[in-house]
């Protein structure tokens, strides 16, 4: 199979159709595929076991899949079958310790391999032989950890041009940030970057794992108020607005700043957002005027100051390590185009982001109850407590958020409108969340 | 013979009958100070020199602890009569506080001759029996060493002050004018105003660190530092396996300098450590410096030879932090500090502790860690003492079991000598109505009986009241009653102080922390050769799970070090665990061929 591995994974065109929308990572859910076309396939490593590269064209989306073949499948390999090529089991390599610790090498030497590129960053020499293991979390990519050291994030829809998670890391490692995993390398083949790794943080916990600790704290209180009881969060909330001023100070002294003059066509796309989700949503319908209104009052704002932003920022998107916080994943709002996630925009929407983020945090351990008064208002104090320590603490670097209230206001209610969207879809029970925060918002100033 | 009279210099130590510093006077004017060869010496304790990087310390105030006379006090005889059960507990090493001749103005720290023993503790044989008692059951002894003052009755300074021109003239810091030094900091604010008084007898001013009864030795002056390298060697000739050299940054004063931390002081600790090495090989020395652990390593001395100053310093802003993680639930206050932590020489130790006869001190913690720590821990702002907390640990965790056990498990676990607090095994509460550190001072509750046992007199008669609360008094908590369940807060501890000792890898070994996505949860690995325990600690009320990443360990089983019981073999995949609220686990990580039936 070595010499015609782009027959090998054609033959398995239709166990890959049955496989792929089980995947997380696999964008189109729910839909029929009717098309996968192999557009590349290349052997990275042959022998027992052998592993493939291929990108695969989904009914027109392009993606990444690494497949491994091995005569004999290790038991813990099992889950991992997406079917046989001859004799052989053909299974999902990025579960493969052994095949994966295999990449590693290729960033540290450098390698060629057909048409792919393994890079290390300039000045980086990779300390290799080390084990590799996959995260072990949903996630939307799929990343790999070598001992304590690296993380390789491999895109599972790559796209053709620059790519702005690496981009924005390299200019925030050029300022020397201490908010971000430093990249060290490289995947990429002349089109797309098909794989980017960072210095592993192996102590580092999850915003929302760590926000939510401290909630649950609070709500098994019954008397206390947020600030009184002994998880509070507003300490690390402060630091965690600190650094993120931090990282929006380093992209504008790094990439530029520019003022978006044009500030009613942002104005007018988020009333057609609106649009769409009061047709979707009916239960959006008595906040229309709210909203509206809100989305007006940016108009007074002639001009917004625009730079780069982190563009999908929540308490998932930042990890507690024992040197401070840290922001990952800097791939942009996924709902948007590829050319829409580069453009300039206002650092506010990152706030407004985080903003939404302390909200559900505050609120997700009730989703789905019978409201319960007292357990609300306690949920909401820890929210309002937070959302205010993080301003604090984003002004101590940046300028206070809460100067330009009409501006956080509308995105933060942009926001939430999207929110109930996506609630409504994919999470009814959770829908209440957003919709309390409309309907929770303050007048326009 | 010199004449009794108020002038003399050994006059204010109330010694009269008993060998002390000052008795007579040589022919060039210096006082005869007891020796060594005076007295008892102790049998040795088994040789070991590296046993202080796996022992486990007690401090116990021997005024606290047993009263062998019946005169109220606890004392040196009565603490000996006690060691079949610090025997029976496990321990290795006890660590007293100052029980040296003193006025008792400052807890005894304020010493008045190093050489002779508090009368109410008893004599410089009872000290020696203690010893002697103490080696035989394979358990140490150290104390603690004033080596920057002495007190003002102290005879040296008796003798400065009245004969400027005598031989003891240069043994303190004098000066004319009180504006030397300027940039020493006050220690203790609430009481001091300054680091000079003015002592009318020789119309100068003497310096002091602390309490303006409290003189600073002048080290500048080379018999001074010979003297004190004396008072090392009687106790040293007597027996004692070392000593916890209190306030050690402040030995030399330079100006234009804060006085810490100075490298004279550094070189003195030196001479020190050679003594030791050269002349009591396997006795340790203890740096008492209440800093940031990258600025105490410097008293561990030189990396490159393994240590040449102490051997061991306290970890200070570790405590506190402890705390703050259970209270949060987050594993950051701890692995933050940890990972501040430098590393030590390959002879050196840490000290760590969760609590100790001073208040639970926050000199280590930020402004925000300390409000924090008083709102969480103090509430009652009797509570409070100094930049301290003045609790014990079962009232500090409102007496819940599960969270004594995991504090415990965590200070037998990370990495240091753990340091046990008298009563803390029994779960004794505090008095915080008692003044100043008086609350944590308690007699020992031995029994239900007349005076918790600790003593025969009469109630009234006694240091410090006994506890008597419902919750914590001796008629609820006291070792006789928690030695009768084998389920108490005593057995427990006891077990796993024998759990400890049996894995070299929690004195000796390397510590690497596991990171895991969950927040509330600290894992960490100790190493030692062969010996690989890992930890794993729910800081939170809630029930956890956690899933660790040690496929490094491949096909090894984790054993569970306080049952036995055999978990699932490590593989690939993350391996999984759940933690109740506030639980923790210890295990040996075993090859798989290590244990079970012959194959
Ligand atoms: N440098 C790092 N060190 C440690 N853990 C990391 C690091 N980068 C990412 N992670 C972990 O991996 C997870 C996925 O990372 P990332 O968000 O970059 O991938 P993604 O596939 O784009 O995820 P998502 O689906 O959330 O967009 C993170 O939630 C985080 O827990």
């Amino acid at each position: 199979m070595s010499t015609r591995p782009l027959h090998a994974v054609e033959s398995l065109a239709d166990d890959l159709r049955a496989w792929l929308p089980a995947q997380r990572w696999f964008a189109a859910k729910g839909r029929d595929l009717t098309d996968v076309r192999v557009e590349r396939a290349e052997v990275l490593s042959s022998g027992e076991p052998t592993l493939v590269h291929a990108l695969l064209d989904v009914d027109g989306e392009l993606y990444q899949v690494f497949i491994g073949v091995r005569y004999q499948l290790p038991e813990h390999l099992n889950g991992s079958l997406i079917g046989r090529i001859g004799e052989s089991y053909a299974y999902e390599a990025a579960h493969d310790p052994e095949l994966m610790a295999g990449l590693l090498d290729l960033l540290a030497t450098s390698a060629d391999t057909g048409s792919l590129h393994w890079r290390p960053e300039p000045g980086i020499s990779l300390v290799t032989g080390l084990r590799a293991r996959p995260i072990g979390v949903e996630q939307s990519n799929t990343s790999i950890v070598y001992g304590y050291h690296y993380i390789l994030k491999l895109f599972r829809r790559p796209t053709p041009g620059a790519n702005r998670d690496v981009d924005l890391h390299r200019a925030l490692a050029s300022a020397g940030s201490t908010q971000v995993a430093a990249p060290v390398a490289t995947v990429e083949d002349d089109d797309c970057v098909l794989g980017f790794a960072q210095r592993y943080l192996g102590d580092a916990a999850e915003g929302w794992a760590t926000a939510t600790a401290s909630v649950r704290d609070l709500l098994a209180e019954g008397d206390l108020h947020a600030r009184e009881v002994g998880g509070d969060f507003a300490g690390e909330a402060s630091r965690l607005g600190a650094a993120v001023a931090q990282v929006h100070a380093d992209l504008a002294e790094e990439l530029g700043t520019q003022v978006d003059h044009d500030v009613d066509a942002g104005v007018a796309e988020m009333h057609a957002r609106l649009d769409a989700v009061l047709a979707e949503v009916p239960a959006l319908a008595e906040h229309e005027r709210t909203l509206r209104e809100a989305f007006d009052a940016v108009r007074a704002v002639s001009a917004m100051p625009v730079q780069h932003i982190h563009g999908d920022l929540h308490l998932g998107q930042v990890l507690r390590t024992t040197a401070g916080w840290v922001l990952i994943d800097f791939e942009g709002e996924p709902a948007s185009a590829p050319r829409e996630r580069v453009r300039m925009r206002s650092p506010l929407r990152d706030v407004a982001g985080m903003l939404r983020s302390f909200d559900y945090a505050a609120l997700h351990l009730l989703a789905g109850d019978e409201p319960d008064n007292q357990r609300l208002t306690r949920a909401a104090e820890w929210a309002d407590r937070n959302r205010s320590a993080f301003c604090d603490g984003y002004a101590t670097v940046g300028e206070d958020p809460r100067a330009d209230a009409a501006l956080l206001r509308a995105f933060e209610l942009d926001k939430a409108v999207y929110e109930v969207a996506y609630e409504h879809r994919n999470r009814p029970d959770w829908v209440p969340i957003p919709l309390a925060a409309i309907r929770r918002a303050p007048g326009i100033p | 013979m010199t004449v009794q009279d108020s002038t003399a210099p050994d006059a204010a130590l109330g010694l009269a009958g008993i060998p002390h510093t000052g008795e007579g006077v040589t022919a060039d004017g210096h006082l005869t100070e007891p020796q060594a060869e005076d007295f008892h010496h102790a049998r040795s304790a088994p040789p070991d020199p590296r046993w202080y990087k796996s022992a486990v310390f007690y401090e116990v105030l021997v005024r606290a602890f047993n009263d062998s006379d019946g005169n109220g006090t606890g004392d040196l005889r009565g603490l000996a009569d006690k060691l079949d059960y610090l025997q029976w507990l496990g321990i290795d090493c006890l660590w007293l506080p100052p029980f040296y001749a003193s006025p008792l103005r400052d807890g005894g720290y304020d010493i008045s001759d190093f050489r002779a023993v508090l009368p109410e503790f008893g004599t410089v044989d009872d000290f020696g029996y203690l010893l002697d008692q103490a080696h035989k059951r394979g358990i140490r002894v150290i104390t603690d060493l004033v080596l920057n003052h002495t007190s003002d009755a102290h005879p040296w300074f008796q003798e400065s002050r009245q004969h400027p021109d005598g031989p003891y003239g240069d043994y303190y810091v004098w000066s004319d004018t009180d504006d030397r030094y300027s940039d020493a900091r006050i220690i203790f604010v609430d009481t001091e105003t300054s680091n000079w008084t003015y002592d009318p007898v020789r119309g100068q001013f003497y310096w002091h660190r602390f309490f303006s009864h409290q003189p600073d030795l002048n080290y500048e002056n080379p018999e001074v530092q010979e003297a004190m390298l004396d008072v090392l060697r009687f106790w040293l000739d007597i027996g004692i396996d070392g000593f916890r050299l209190d306030a050690v940054p402040y030995l030399f004063e330079e100006e234009g300098t804060n006085c810490e931390n100075l490298p004279r002081t550094h070189e003195f600790l030196k001479r020190c450590r050679k003594v030791v090495d050269d002349e009591y090989p396997g006795r340790v020395l203890l740096a008492e410096a209440n800093q940031w652990p990258a600025d105490v390593v410097e008293y561990f001395g030189d990396q490159g030879v393994g240590g040449d100053e102490c051997h061991m310093a306290f970890h200070f802003p570790l405590m506190p932090r402890i705390f703050m993680a259970v209270r949060r639930e987050s594993r950051f206050p701890i692995s933050e500090i940890l990972a501040q932590t430098p590393s030590i020489p390959s002879g050196a130790q840490w000290g760590i502790f969760l609590r100790n006869h001073d208040e639970l001190t926050l000199e280590m913690v930020t402004d925000e860690e300390r409000d924090y720590m008083y709102a969480e821990y103090a509430k009652d702002p009797r509570m409070k003492a100094n930049i301290g907390i003045r609790r014990r640990l079962a009232p500090l965790l409102d007496n819940d079991r599960n969270q004594q056990e995991l504090f415990t498990a965590l200070l037998l676990s990370l990495p240091g000598s753990p340091v046990l607090y008298y009563g803390d095994e029994i779960g004794m509460g505090d008095n915080i109505w008692l003044g100043d550190r008086d609350a944590v001072r308690t007699p020992m509750q031995w029994s239900p009986d007349r005076n918790a046992g600790f003593s025969r007199c009469d109630p009234g008669r006694l240091y410090l009241p006994t506890i008597a609360d419902p919750v914590y008094g001796f008629q609820a908590v006291n070792v006789e009653s928690a030695m009768n369940n084998t389920s108490s807060l005593l057995h427990w501890t006891r077990r796993m102080l024998q759990v400890r000792t049996e894995h070299p890898a929690f004195g000796h070994g390397d510590f690497t922390e596991l990171g895991s996505s969950n927040p509330s949860v600290l894992a960490y690995l100790r190493r030692h050769e062969g010996d690989v325990v890992i930890c794993v600690n729910n800081l939170s009320r809630f029930p956890q799970p956690v899933e660790l990443h040690l496929s490094e360990h491949d096909g090894c089983v984790p054993v569970e070090l306080t049952g036995g019981v055999r978990f699932p073999a490590i593989g690939e995949l993350p391996y999984l665990l759940t933690l109740p609220g506030h639980g923790f686990y210890w295990f040996q990580i075993t090859q798989p061929h290590e244990e079970g039936e012959p194959q």
